[in-house]
């Protein structure tokens, strides 16, 4: 095994290089038509990825967190309201609650790392009006119990999916779970383009035509304005990418299913591994092991070549941002503990056998 | 012509519903939109996306810096901050500025819809001042609309002619209140001297793929001279991280794409070649129409460089000339026929018709001839003829 291997945390350039001829061609496809807000484009991404998701209606928009924010404003929630939410995600599933003037409530995390439906009815008040669970890494938080408890209390659920195109929970899509789901396009994701974009995917048709209006001026048409609102548009040559892409990303997602299958049988005996439950599909946008000595262990890996990153480092409660929010060290003691011991190794479609293999060689002489 | 769908009337019709003035009209011979022409030049860029996308240079990065830094040049301004439109440039300015809720933001109602709803999604209430015979806000109204409440002034630059924005500006530090300039329309317009971008506490412009200068999706900016709102903008624009895991403020994500930076930086090198083609095609037309008795060509100011991002004229019997000129294949838009403050979602401000006459009477009698860079001197010809015609009057000779 070369110890000079050098194993980037992501390379979007192998992909890149793998689909050039078609990718350029649709730039200037889309080029030529002189199209370049929406269209048809646009929608032809809209009803494959509805399709894929298994979902009525999807909505291109500009980005991952304007789908989750337009979300919320579409569901009318806002001041006086409460959303409950998971304590370790990006930035994001917190900002977009906040955003619309609702306050975020955050609750703490099961050993799956994704919302601990146990703990949600204690976060629930009278003000309660939603429940934003993230399937985070890319597997899917336990949704049966989340609608259980959201049908009970009457509340909307808003799946923050922006990391898991493509992931199964009891053989059905994410996005296809609660009321409305929102999507990334960001480059890093697995379906990425190459710049912002984002999507929503529903089931509710009322929903999703208050959601095209609210990502077009409130647009009723080219001259009437019925409600004010945001410009948030999926760019038409990022669709024709992710259209594209979407024929790939099975193939993809199970070749990253693959490596983590790797990942697991070499190191379970070193670390923590994610587990994959039988009714699980999780399509692995991170490979998060978890140990004590995770620092010591990112330094090691650094110098076998080997890049690795943490997701996330800061919980949300504890960010400079939710310092008005009230929590304090020791609210949710999974989140804390996983935000000292995670570390997120390499994992994409092109890396090779050989490369997986170096990794694992990596971490295991770490705890030799 | 455009045929109105109401909302939810069939699926199909409201699905991902366009808005007209983004679609390209190939039935017409002479377009609004020219940007399959534009795109004739794509290799350049081409190319460098490519060296983009190589590098996995996506999130703003050395493209928008060089972007920004280069447009804060042609503006004057110490700062420029690329942003994902020209409604979330606005929208950010105002977040920027700490202007919410139960603030006022006095604006003209003779604009497009990300004016105000820049203004209301951030938390304020629009209040609405009449236009002039320049199309633009009156400042002469201003004072009287101010309020214990009012925060900013946002004149628009309308069609990409500057606003009188001594008389703006006087009466913004008289009252401490921000100036935001709506500058979607006016790259490289001046007044008395000074550029667009340096107008104002903040301005504000739109990359939108019809502005004078384009790219090819949706993408904005923002040029100041202030230190502290530059800082505060590009934390407001990227989830407010002060690093990469440390959030500062819950903010939002509204980052200028960096592969559109790359077109934006390429068109940034033509937009003297663009703006001197509008600004000659707008002086052939008006020495054409303004011997057309039906047609008023507003007065063109000495004091104001303006860009026609829009050419308009006020004209009798405007949407039958409209109908008319359509159906001869050339592209005549009217933007906009219906104002701000009569717009159904301004109802709750409880405005009516007649409330503001000179945006009403510019509403209903203006109308836009494309003027792009791409128009012929023989096609402004036929566009000029076909008028002469609708009204029935002989002008032999054309002035040239």
């Amino acid at each position: 095994m070369a110890e000079t291997m050098q194993i980037p945390f992501v390379d979007l350039a192998r992909q890149f290089r793998s689909l050039e001829p078609e990718l350029t061609r649709a730039f200037v496809d889309v080029g030529r038509s002189g199209v370049y807000i929406m269209g048809e484009r646009l929608e032809s991404f809209e009803q494959r990825i509805a399709a894929y998701c298994g979902v009525e209606h999807v909505v291109g928009v500009a980005d991952g967190s304007a789908a989750l924010f337009l979300i919320l404003k579409a569901a009318g929630i806002g001041p006086g309201d409460e959303v409950v939410t998971v304590a370790n995600s990006f930035i994001a599933t917190a900002w977009t609650i906040a955003n619309t003037g609702a306050l975020p409530v955050f609750v703490d995390s099961g050993a799956d790392m994704n919302i601990d439906p146990n703990k949600i009815e204690a976060a629930l008040t009278p003000r309660t009006r939603a429940i934003v669970p993230v399937h985070l890494t890319g597997r899917p938080a336990d949704m049966d119990a989340i609608n259980d408890i959201a049908q009970r209390r009457g509340l909307f659920v808003m799946e923050d999916a922006a990391q898991a195109v493509g992931a199964r929970y009891r053989s059905r899509r994410v996005g296809s779970l609660g009321n409305a789901a929102g999507f990334s396009l960001h480059p890093l994701k697995n379906l990425g383009v190459y710049g912002d974009g984002g999507f929503i995917a529903t089931d509710d048709g009322a929903l999703a035509s208050t959601l095209r209006k609210l990502r077009n001026h409130g647009l009723r048409n080219r001259d009437e304005c019925e409600v004010w609102g945001y410009n948030s548009r999926l760019d038409p040559l990022q669709a024709a990418f992710a259209e594209i892409k979407l024929d790939r990303l099975d193939a993809w997602n199970a070749r990253c299913r693959e490596i983590a299958a790797a990942y697991r049988a070499g190191l379970s005996n070193y670390a923590q591994v994610p587990e994959d439950k039988p009714w699980e599909e999780a399509v692995y946008h991170n490979f998060v092991i978890r140990t004590d000595r995770r620092d010591a262990l990112m330094e090691h890996l650094g110098q076998h070549g080997v890049d690795s990153r943490i997701h996330y480092p800061i919980p949300l409660h504890l960010q400079e941002a939710a310092k008005d929010l009230g929590y304090k060290e020791g609210d949710f003691p999974n989140v804390e503990s996983d935000a000292r011991r995670i570390i997120s190794l390499p994992i994409y479609p092109e890396l090779t056998d050989q490369e997986v293999a170096h990794v694992v060689h990596a971490v295991r002489s770490f705890f030799a | 012509m455009f045929t109105s769908h109401d909302a939810g009337t069939t699926v199909t019709s409201f699905r991902n519903f366009l808005p007209e003035q983004y679609r390209q009209t190939n039935s017409l011979e002479i377009n609004h939109n020219y940007l399959s022409q534009q795109f004739a030049d794509h290799d350049a860029i081409l190319a460098k996306i490519r060296e983009v996308v190589i590098r996995g240079d996506f999130t703003l990065g050395a493209e928008v810096d060089a972007l920004e830094e280069a447009f804060a040049g042609l503006c004057g301004t110490r700062y420029a901050v690329g942003v994902g439109s020209g409604t979330d440039a606005l929208f950010l300015s105002l977040k920027a500025l700490g202007i919410g809720d139960g603030d006022e933001v006095i604006t003209t109602p003779y604009t497009f819809y990300a004016t105000i709803g820049a203004i209301v999604t951030a938390g304020a209430k629009p209040v609405f001042v009449d236009a002039g015979e320049d199309y633009n806000i009156d400042p002469a109204q201003i004072e009287s609309r101010i309020s214990p409440r009012t925060k900013a002034i946002m004149p628009v630059h309308w069609s990409g002619n500057p606003c009188d924005m001594d008389r703006i500006e006087t009466i913004a530090t008289k009252h401490g209140l921000a100036v935001v300039s709506d500058a979607c329309h006016a790259i490289k317009a001046t007044y008395k001297g000074r550029q667009a971008g340096a107008l104002g506490t903040l301005a504000c412009f739109s990359f939108h793929p019809l502005k004078n200068l384009n790219v090819w999706g949706d993408g904005g900016i923002v040029a100041t001279s202030s230190e502290s709102l530059s800082d505060r903008l590009r934390l407001l624009r990227n989830h407010g991280l002060a690093g990469r895991d440390e959030c500062q403020i819950f903010a939002y994500n509204s980052r200028l794409d960096t592969i559109q930076a790359v077109v934006a930086r390429h068109m940034l090198g033509k937009i003297e070649h663009i703006t001197a083609s509008r600004v000659g095609n707008a002086a052939y037309y008006d020495r054409q129409l303004r011997a057309i008795p039906q047609i008023t060509v507003p007065e063109r100011k000495q004091s104001v460089y303006q860009v026609y991002h829009l050419y308009m004229v006020l004209c009798e019997q405007r949407d039958h000339l409209q109908a008319h000129l359509v159906s001869h294949g050339v592209d005549a838009k009217v933007h906009y026929p219906v104002p701000m403050h009569l717009q159904p979602a301004a109802a709750v401000l409880g405005h009516r018709p007649g409330d503001f006459p000179v945006a009403e009477r510019i509403a209903a009698s203006a109308l836009s001839l494309p003027v792009h860079e791409f128009i012929t001197r023989d096609q402004q010809d036929h566009v000029v003829q076909l008028i002469q015609a609708f009204y029935g009057r002989n002008h032999a000779n054309p002035v040239r």
